[in-house]
Formats: C-alpha cells, sequence, structure tokens
C-alpha cells in the first residue's frame, strides 16, 4: 500500500514557507518593514499550534474538515510568497529580485504544493471532491508561471507578436 | 555600547531568526510524525479471536457455529455432591501474529431450577484467570458479574474450564441453561 500523507502534511508545509519567508525578509530588511521578519515567524508558530490542535482532536475532526482548514494555511502562506513577489516588482520597480524571487521562491513553492495536494488527493482516492481543486491548482500554477514570465519580461511579448506577424 | 550595536545587527537579528526557525521546525516536524504514528497504527478486527473445540469437545457436546464466534457445550453434567471438571471443552482462539487482545467473560443469561443445582462456573486460564461462577443457595441463583481483562497472546489458544455440581437433593434430567458472552477489547 502506498504511504499516505496526513493532511496536517499542507500545515507543516505552510509553516516551513513562512520561516523561509521570515529568513529572507530578514536578509532584505531594507526593502521591508523591520517587524515583517517577527510576523512571519508568529505565522509560523501559528502553524505549530495548528498542528498541536489537530494532534489533540484528530478523533474528533473528520478528514474532509482536517484537509480544508489544514489546505487553507498552506493556501495563505502560498499567498504571502505571491505577495512579496508582487511587491517586488510594482511598488519597488526592482525587476531583476522580482525575477529572482519568481524564480527561486514563487514558482517552486506553488509547484510543490501542487504536486502534494495532487497525491494527496490521489492516495486518498478523492472522498471529497479533489479533482476539480488539483486541475485548478495545475491550471493557476502555469497561468502564474506564464504570467509572471511575461510581466517581468514585457519583451517577451513583443517577440510573440513579431513571430505571429511573420507567420 | 558595543554590545548594545551588536544585538542589534542585522547578522544578530538573522541568527535569532535561524535558531527559532530551527526549533519552530524541528517541534514541527516532530507533531507531525508523532500524528503520522498514531494515524498508522494497524488495527486488528475481532475475526483474529474465536472459539476451537477442544479436546473434550465430543464429551462436552461442543458444537461451534455462525464463523467460530458462538458455541454451546450441550451435554456437560452435573452430579449431586460431585464437582464435575470438563477441562478443555472449548477453547478461545488468538490467531493474531503478532498482537495480543485482552478478553473477559460476561454474563447474559440464565435459566434453571436454584433448588437443583450448587454451582456452575466458566473459567479462562490465561497467564491470569477470568471466571464466572454462578452459585445456587437452593432457592436463588446468583449471578456473576463480568470478569476482568486478561491478555490472550497472538497465535495460542486457551481452555475455557467449566465445573458443575448438583445438589444433594437434585432431581434427575434437571436442565440449567446459561448464555455468557467473550468480550474482545480491540
Amino acid at each position: 500500500m502506498a504511504p499516505t500523507i496526513l493532511p496536517e502534511f499542507f500545515v507543516l508545509l505552510g509553516t516551513d514557507l513562512f520561516l523561509l519567508l521570515s529568513l529572507l525578509t530578514c536578509l532584505l530588511e531594507d526593502r521591508f518593514p523591520k517587524a515583517l521578519p517577527y510576523v512571519f515567524q508568529i505565522a509560523a508558530v501559528i502553524g505549530f499550534g495548528h498542528l498541536m490542535i489537530s494532534k489533540e482532536f484528530l478523533a474528533i475532526f473528520g478528514e474532509y474538515m482536517r484537509f480544508w482548514y489544514c489546505f487553507f494555511y498552506l493556501l495563505v502562506a502560498l499567498i504571502n510568497i505571491v505577495a512579496i513577489n508582487v511587491r517586488f516588482a510594482t511598488s519597488q520597480k526592482m525587476w531583476l529580485l522580482a525575477k529572482a524571487w519568481a524564480g527561486t521562491i514563487t514558482f517552486p513553492s506553488i509547484m510543490i504544493s501542487v504536486f502534494f495536494v495532487s497525491n494527496y488527493g490521489y492516495v486518498s482516492s478523492a472522498e471529497f471532491p479533489l479533482l476539480l481543486l488539483q486541475v485548478g491548482l495545475v491550471i493557476s500554477a502555469i497561468m502564474i508561471g506564464v504570467s509572471a514570465a511575461f510581466f517581468l519580461n514585457p519583451d517577451l511579448i513583443t517577440k510573440f507578436r513579431r513571430r505571429k506577424e511573420v507567420n | 555600547m558595543q554590545v548594545k550595536k551588536i544585538l542589534s545587527s542585522k547578522s544578530m537579528k538573522f541568527l535569532t531568526l535561524l535558531l527559532s526557525s530551527m526549533l519552530i521546525a524541528s517541534a514541527s516536524a516532530l507533531v507531525y510524525y508523532s500524528l503520522n504514528m498514531t494515524s498508522t497504527i494497524t488495527t486488528a478486527t475481532a475475526d483474529n479471536v474465536y472459539f476451537v473445540d477442544g479436546a473434550d469437545a465430543l464429551t462436552a457436546g461442543t458444537s461451534i457455529f455462525n464463523n467460530n464466534k458462538s458455541a454451546t457445550l450441550a451435554s456437560l453434567k452435573a452430579y449431586p455432591n460431585m464437582t464435575m471438571s470438563y477441562d478443555d471443552p472449548l477453547r478461545v482462539r488468538n490467531n493474531h501474529t503478532s498482537t495480543s487482545f485482552t478478553v473477559r467473560l460476561r454474563h447474559v443469561s440464565r435459566t434453571g431450577n436454584a433448588a437443583d443445582f450448587e454451582f456452575i462456573s466458566f473459567t479462562l486460564n490465561t497467564t491470569t484467570t477470568a471466571s464466572l461462577n454462578y452459585t445456587s443457595n437452593g432457592a436463588t441463583w446468583t449471578d456473576p458479574s463480568a470478569s476482568g481483562w486478561v491478555t490472550v497472546s497472538p497465535n495460542t489458544e486457551y481452555a475455557i474450564i467449566v465445573q458443575t455440581r448438583a445438589n444433594a437433593t437434585a432431581t434427575v434430567d434437571q436442565i440449567a441453561t446459561i448464555e455468557i458472552a467473550v468480550d474482545v477489547q480491540l
């Protein structure tokens, strides 16, 4: 039998993403409010508390409920990563950093999350309507990747249009 | 002043955050690991514990049915002033290869004339003993409460010993019917 991952894995993943954000925002402290790394640390501690609650009430909470509150926590962590990426790209006009962030943090984080959510849905034989979720996440990840590429490098659009005109 | 400067430096902040991050990540992973262990304990079903015939099954009139979950001992005798002991009419088997279970004997129902019997007892002999002892004072029966839980080891059979004794003034062909349950705790 394939080893299953528990819904709490998403909380663990979200906690680690928050810790990563905390360290990165500390390194880039000139570009962020000084309290931000500590806010992310607190968010990670909340994730830890989340796990403790899940552990204590494992028998009471159904898997459906556990999945959704764990997935929501992961989603919040991912939204924070994307938000920082957008902040770099828009308000601070740091294209190079935004591109690096998108390539090394945003895109891998989203793809890893998509992979594990898909895997969870497959192993759990989708007792809840996960198919829609998997498809939605994969499409979202692809869209974010393509959009980020076009957004951060507008020349790509021009190149794409030229090629179309030539054809 | 120098200490304050060091403490407020970027590297110091980063080091603090790094240490607390490691702590939170390790603690979270540990909790997740313990959660994983909680969830992957293999549960065994009661199918692992069932009745099998003992060496005295023929004498005691043992018949087993309902996928070895029920049994009747139809030929047990009781004699006046003499304790009749059936040492191995029926056995409880734990067929699991590695898991021990706890079982107990529990009174369910009883019929029969109290004036004709002194006692009827059932004993499950494991390393500790679980027994049900039905006694009569000649006028009324005293039904026992459930026995304590005893452990049945994996891949092992344990005999249920039945002892009977009729009253000195008992008349012939009197029948007592007793139903007991063997509860299995998973």
